[in-house]
């Protein structure tokens, strides 16, 4: 069962907010980081997030495995045709 | 809750929620839409008569072949598929019934309902006339204007919103509700082709969703995404076709079951290699979205994708090769028995090999430059596609006896099946002939005309073979003799197990496969205090206890499951009638902007549409409240199997169900996205807005989040004050949300001059683009607060202290839209 800690929760909340501030930060210093870093810095903290999200808050860490991996097949059948269709125009 | 009223009541028919008259009623819908479909066929083939046109203005004709197609492969071979599965899976794997009933008549209504305003769109100057692929550019208002063509895709929107519903039913009842010692693989196979159908469904219906959903927009909101020259029309071909092609098995797939099913039962022999056909059936559902640019072979899309994609297409037509010689297989080792129902399934195998080799020229990219767009390509996918469904009206016969219990007259079904093969061939294997007629057009070579004259009267033979069926049924149904339980000498499902037709409630006694056969355990349930009784046994799964349903508040002693709600209807209707609204609102309302809002002004031209628009909103909101409260009870089932999803809830495993079909629906807008900026030079862009409200509304949802959960645990605790505390604070939260987003907007539109339209920094469909997807997830925050409304009363009238899952599923969907904005926010305004 999902933990019912409210202070696991506010730590991952602390993590969130952490994690939305340095997307800003890449972006606000662009003389330390060039546009490339800076994308994949907030892309990574994005994954990061809804990794957290969904681990944590959607609680899918203590859940049935299987619902991780249906998760993942949507999440790949999005991506694929992302990257097909704007890979076909390149 | 009401009671069920007896069959002979029209009023059952609006309420019921019974798998099975729910069943019945798909089927009768479905062929009502085969005859208005077949209706517009023999237009189209009259119209071919001669070359040129005859009685069918230009654009009556393309609006009968846009229909025509439309009609048959949403309206008629989807639902007609689907009418069995609802009558028979859940007897199949041994449950009472699917796992959300009302969902299930939700699902029948939005479907039927749907294909009302389909005609509706006929009577609002001319419905959609753009062949049914409904391409880009052609389907934005500049080429088709009349409200029907929107009133068409609207129609389109709502029947996919019923498949959603279904979809995610079905995947819930196969995966939750099989009957003791009934694993996956033991499935029946009719069963098995329709757990991969839904699998489909659920992700490629929902990229058609998305795909309708941003052609809406264009069309009532005036977005410009599909005439956008960065790509809009590529954009569709990559959106439509994604769904496309998978579309294709997800028709034939419900009749590849019924032939495996009636392979067996009339060769009294099992499906040879069994388990390589689910294994192949598996392949075909996961390759089925790896092949979607075979439709896009003449588009500028590089020669790195095509080729990519024409392997891929090759490839799967090796498990299907598996599929056809296990069929062959299965008849030569066994005895064949030449009913009605096992010639149409045979017929059928005859049919699609017809269909699958004709589809192997088109998927080479050298071929199709020569046959694209000609009657070679409509004459293979009606082999494959009605080929296919040949084997359905197998089923009809095969289950007709069960569904009805009276026998169907052997001798009509078989001259059916002649009449119908011969004219089926007549029609079609002339379009093979005839294959250099250009598709779509009534203008052909007058060399072909024998050809074309032939097929027509191929159509008529064909059409008129129905008569026979329609006859045969209701002659049998009004005066034919009884069916016994199982008519036929060798099937090994258990829907032949119980009487024809079926009790209400199914079975008699708890039907098990434990001991490798159906049994019927009757136990005298006994009430007892002990939740972790027999459930957990064989959820395997993670202590959670099994508290399945609502067991505290209705012990089963004390309870009957309940069979009838009038609110799948009303919703429906209410949706109907919000659709019907936006079809015309665009064009009653005129509103002019000036300098500041305030200046902005409103012209009623015609209240009629604005009228209905927002009577179905109020009727949805009021529709979906009254279910909310309805007591309405399903039935858990106390032992079943689960495998791969033990230990997972009920509502909790349709509620991921549905939220995986949502991220294939954002998955799609941001691809859209994506898709157009790259098209346009990703680096030409810079954000239109300005960060820091981005950021904060980024902070809010998050902080909103961790409330969310916040009101969960304390709803665990039975704490009813930090329920509605944490509640009120999600709320208050997501209004900030939207406020800021409000504030955004405004700054947007009158400070720097960004509308839906224009951007004064640079291409307009950048505009269009951040305003529809932070739209669509605004309007998901919406939806959102209206069900977080909802608890909160519920709450302050001491709800949820028992059974807190209601928090816990609206929080699941609140932590998704969460992590949309999560990608969003760097989306539209720090890249
Ligand atoms: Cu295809």
């Amino acid at each position: 069962m999902a933990s019912d800690s409210i202070k696991l929760y506010a730590l991952v909340y602390v993590a969130l907010v952490g994690l939305a501030t340095s997307k800003f930060v890449f972006f606000e210093f662009d003389q330390f980081f060039t546009y490339e870093q800076a994308f994949a810095g907030t892309m990574g903290a994005a994954a990061l997030k809804g990794a957290l999200i969904v681990g944590y808050y959607q609680h899918l860490k203590w859940e049935n495995r299987s619902l991780t991996y249906l998760m993942a097949v949507a999440l790949a059948f999005a991506l694929l045709l992302m990257a097909a269709a704007t890979y076909s125009i390149t | 809750m009401s009671e069920l009223p007896p069959k002979t009541s029209l009023r059952r028919w609006f309420v019921t929620t019974n798998h099975k008259d729910v069943g019945i009623l798909y089927t009768i819908t479905a062929l009502f839409f085969l005859i208005m479909g077949g209706m517009l066929a023999l237009l189209i083939r009259f119209q071919l008569w001669e070359p040129g046109a005859q009685f069918l203005s230009e654009i009556a004709y393309n609006e009968a072949v846009t229909t025509h197609g439309l009609v048959m492969v949403f309206w008629f071979l989807s639902p007609f598929g689907f009418g069995f599965a609802n009558y028979f899976v859940p007897l199949q794997i041994g449950a009472d019934d699917l796992a959300f009933p009302r969902l299930n008549a939700l699902s029948y209504w939005m479907y039927a309902l749907s294909g009302i305003l389909l005609g509706i769109s006929y009577f609002q100057g001319g419905t959609l006339s753009t062949g049914w692929t409904m391409y880009a550019p052609l389907n934005v208002p500049m080429y088709t204007p009349s409200l029907g063509s929107t009133g068409a895709i609207l129609a389109l929107a709502m029947f996919v919103i019923g498949i959603t519903a279904s979809t995610i039913n079905f995947l819930t009842t196969i995966h939750h509700s099989r009957a003791e010692g009934m694993g996956l693989m033991d499935m029946p196979l009719f069963t098995w082709s329709i757990l991969a159908t839904v699998y489909m469904m659920l992700f490629a219906f929902a990229a058609l969703l998305a795909v309708a959903l941003i052609l809406l927009s264009d069309r009532i909101l005036g977005s410009i995404y599909f005439s956008a020259t960065e790509g809009g029309a590529l954009l569709w071909g990559h959106l439509f076709w994604f769904f496309g092609h998978p579309e294709v098995y997800i028709v034939f797939f419900p009749a590849l079951g019924v032939m495996l099913e009636l392979f067996q039962s009339f060769s009294g022999n099992r499906l040879v290699g069994r388990k390589w056909v689910i294994i192949a059936i598996c392949l075909i559902s996961i390759q089925s979205f790896l092949v979607w640019t075979h439709h896009m072979f003449l588009t500028t899309i590089n020669l790195e994708v095509k080729t990519l994609m024409m392997a891929t297409s090759i490839g799967i037509s090796l498990p299907f090769d598996l599929v056809v010689f296990s069929l062959i297989y299965t008849l030569i080792k066994g005895r064949i028995k030449f009913t009605t129902p096992f010639l149409f399934a045979f017929g059928a195998l005859l049919l699609f090999i017809v269909g699958g080799i004709t589809g192997v020229f088109l998927g080479a990219i050298v071929l199709d430059y020569e046959f694209r767009g000609t009657y070679w390509v409509v004459a293979h996918f009606h082999y494959v596609m009605f080929g296919g469904a040949t084997a359905l009206f197998g089923g009809i016969y095969y289950w007709f006896p069960k569904m009805s219990g009276k026998m169907y007259d052997e001798f009509l079904g078989k001259v059916h099946f002649v009449i119908f093969f011969i004219g089926f061939n007549a029609v079609y294997f002339s379009m093979f002939l005839a294959w250099e007629t250009p598709r779509r057009v009534f203008e052909y070579d007058p060399a072909f005309q024998p050809m074309h004259q032939f097929g027509t009267i191929g159509a008529v033979v064909l059409g008129l073979s129905f008569f026979i069926m329609f006859y045969n049924f209701a002659k049998s149904y009004v005066s034919g003799p009884d069916a016994p339980d199982n008519p036929w000498e060798y099937t090994r499902t258990a829907e032949w197990a119980v009487s024809s037709p079926p009790p209400l409630e199914n079975w008699g006694g708890r039907p098990s496969y434990a001991s490798g056969k159906l049994e019927f355990v009757s136990e005298a349930l006994t009430p007892s205090d002990d939740h972790d009784g027999p459930a957990a046994a064989t959820d395997g799964g993670h202590g959670e206890g099994h508290g399945d349903d609502h067991i505290e508040s209705y012990p089963y002693w004390d309870k009957h499951a309940s069979h009838a709600s009038i609110w799948p209807f009303a919703l429906s209707l209410a949706t109907g009638i919000f659709f019907f609204g936006l079809s015309g609102v665009s064009s009653s309302i005129d509103i002019t902007t000036a300098d500041t809002l305030f200046g902005t002004g409103i012209t009623v031209s015609n209240p009629v549409y604005p009228v209905f628009t927002a009577l179905g909103l109020l009727g949805i909101i009021w529709t979906a409240v009254k279910w909310g409260l309805e007591d309405f009870y399903a039935p858990p089932m106390e032992i079943a199997e689960r495998w791969p999803f033990e230990g997972v809830e009920k509502v909790k495993l349709g509620m991921w169900f549905f939220l995986a079909s949502d991220v294939i629906v954002f998955g799609a807008f941001i691809s859209a996205a994506v898709f157009i900026r790259v098209a346009a030079g990703w680096y030409t862009w810079e954000p239109l807005t300005d960060s820091l409200p981005g950021l904060i509304n980024t902070f809010v949802l998050l902080t909103s989040s961790f409330t969310v959960i916040l009101a969960l645990v304390y709803a665990r605790r039975k704490s009813r004050k930090g329920l509605i505390a944490y509640l009120s604070a999600t709320i208050l939260l997501g209004l900030t949300f939207l406020s800021i987003k409000m504030w955004e907007w405004h700054h947007e539109i009158y400070d720097v001059g960004v509308t839906l339209t224009q951007n004064s920094h640079g291409d307009p469909v950048q505009a269009t683009i951040y305003y529809v997807t932070t739209g669509l997830h605004g309007l998901h925050v919406v939806i959102g607060l209206l069900i977080a409304g909802f608890l909160l009363v519920r709450a302050w009238n001491g709800a949820y202290q028992e059974d807190p899952r209601p928090v816990e599923y609206f929080g699941l969907y609140w932590h998704f839209v969460d992590i949309v904005w999560v990608i969003l926010f760097p989306l539209f305004y720090l890249f």
